[in-house]
């Protein structure tokens, strides 16, 4: 059969999203835009790139500091005490900062030390090198974006440029990753621009558990900011249900979190979303 | 006098009530500072006064419980005084700071004994109260599907390995994306 060329022309003000992904951190990283003509004022496929290659370098260069799979990055010569941190770089004692707040907040259900004694930042990392890719493409200029790591993922605007439509994220089933449980609304004005997801369906045990913290296979968490999102999600799958209600009753936040019996718990904006 | 000591304890067991619903989380294993979560906890259990709104018969004698207890002002009176025992109606304790800005418990009394307890944020907006609670509750999984419409536009699960990442529902939207 012949293909033919659309009666109508594509240029109907829509701009079609667009995604590109790179390699980093062991996962995939993918950034969607939509991208339309240059008449119209969004961004062309070419920028999409520029934009991309933006978000690969600061995700490359903040792996090369933190990664523990590195013999020679900064965080394993920490881990191996051939430097100590006070004599660690300023980003390493500011992300081992915020880590250390996160402990507190989170009554010890997110850590940044392994049971070993050894210093790993990596839950905090991911969702660290997101928050500043956000804020390098704002400063680009994009306006609507959005971007997934690994399944973390943080948006602006809309995939409909100046109309109020939102991103809606899928939320996999941790049973069979090809299906998904339910859906939420990123962005568009909402209250809720980042959504994380924790669990041990992927990566195995890495998230270190706590007494209670079998409960929870899988916890995703919408917040306004993705090291929000993240770092609550991790301590939920550690934490259980009491760290649930700390997260629930504290933050801004919406929590689905889904036992090993496929059993739920959500928070009311996930009931009704 | 019954409904005002009545009344009185209602708000100091509310203000408790206030107070476990928002520091009853603290008891997660590990024993570190707690932060700010408990301050705004404890001062729930202050929240006694009381407006009463509803046909309660007001004498002004006050009821001597457990925090704070003092008795509120306004009662507007409109039933005799017969029987202690029938109160109905709703009242609302004092305004306390939470994270969800100003609130307020409200409990609801019939025939003398309390039916219901509710939080109520007060939003400085339109003045209007409205029922908070950001807890979790179960969800069935009819439920939740009926929120996966078409429209879908990313991918949300537990980290995605880059060997897994070609099978994974996401590496599908970004192909069709490409």
């Amino acid at each position: 059969m012949q293909r033919t060329s659309s009666p109508l022309p594509a240029q109907t003000g829509t701009p079609a999203l667009k995604a590109r992904t790179f390699e980093c951190m062991g996962t995939v990283i993918s950034l969607t835009m939509p991208v339309g003509m240059a008449a119209e004022g969004q961004p062309r496929l070419d920028e999409l790139a520029a934009a991309t290659a933006v978000v690969e370098r600061l995700f490359r260069e903040l792996d090369e500091t933190f990664s523990l799979y590195r013999p020679d990055s900064e965080a394993s010569r920490l881990a191996r005490g051939e430097l100590t941190l006070r004599a660690a770089s300023a980003q390493m004692r500011e992300r081992y900062a915020e880590a250390h707040e996160w402990r507190l907040r989170t009554e010890g259900a997110f850590t940044p030390e392994r049971p070993d004694g050894v210093l790993d930042l990596s839950g905090l990392v991911k969702g660290h090198a997101i928050r500043e890719a956000g804020t390098s493409l704002l400063a680009l200029g994009r306006r609507d974006w959005c971007l997934n790591a690994g399944g973390d993922v943080l948006v602006s605007g809309s995939p409909r440029p100046g109309s109020t439509e939102p991103w809606k994220a899928g939320i996999v089933d941790p049973a069979d990753r090809r299906t998904l449980i339910t859906g939420y609304a990123l962005g568009a004005g909402g209250q809720h621009a980042a959504l994380a997801t924790s669990g041990s369906a992927e990566r195995g045990e890495h998230i270190w558990r706590l007494g209670g913290g079998t409960e929870f296979v899988q916890v995703t968490v919408a917040a306004a900011d993705i090291v929000t999102a993240d770092v609550l999600a991790t301590a939920i799958v550690s934490g259980g249900t009491p760290m649930l209600n700390l997260a629930a009753d504290t933050w801004d936040v919406a929590v689905l979190a889904i036992r090993a019996d496929g059993s739920m718990l959500a928070t009311p904006a996930f009931r009704h979303a | 006098m019954k409904i005002r000591g009545l009344a009185a304890a209602a708000f100091a067991s509310a203000g408790i009530l206030l107070a476990g619903w928002q520091a009853g989380t603290q008891v997660s294993g590990i024993s570190t500072v707690a932060t700010g979560t408990t301050a705004t906890g404890t001062t729930g259990a202050t929240g006694t006064g009381a407006s009463g709104t509803g046909s309660s018969t007001a004498s002004g004698s006050s009821g001597t419980t457990g925090s704070s207890g003092t008795s509120g002002t306004t009662g507007s009176s409109s039933s005799s005084g017969s029987s202690g025992s029938t109160a109905s109606g709703t009242y609302k304790g004092t305004a306390v700071q939470t994270r969800f800005g100003p609130v307020q418990v409200q409990i609801t009394v019939a025939n003398g004994k309390i039916t219901d307890v509710t939080a109520l944020q007060l939003t400085n907006t339109d003045g209007k109260s409205i029922q908070i609670s950001n807890r979790a509750a179960p969800l069935l999984r009819s439920e939740a599907l009926a929120a996966q419409s078409a429209g879908i536009k990313t991918i949300s699960g537990a980290t995605v390995t880059s060997n897994a990442y070609l099978t994974s529902l996401q590496a599908a939207i970004d192909a069709a994306h490409l």
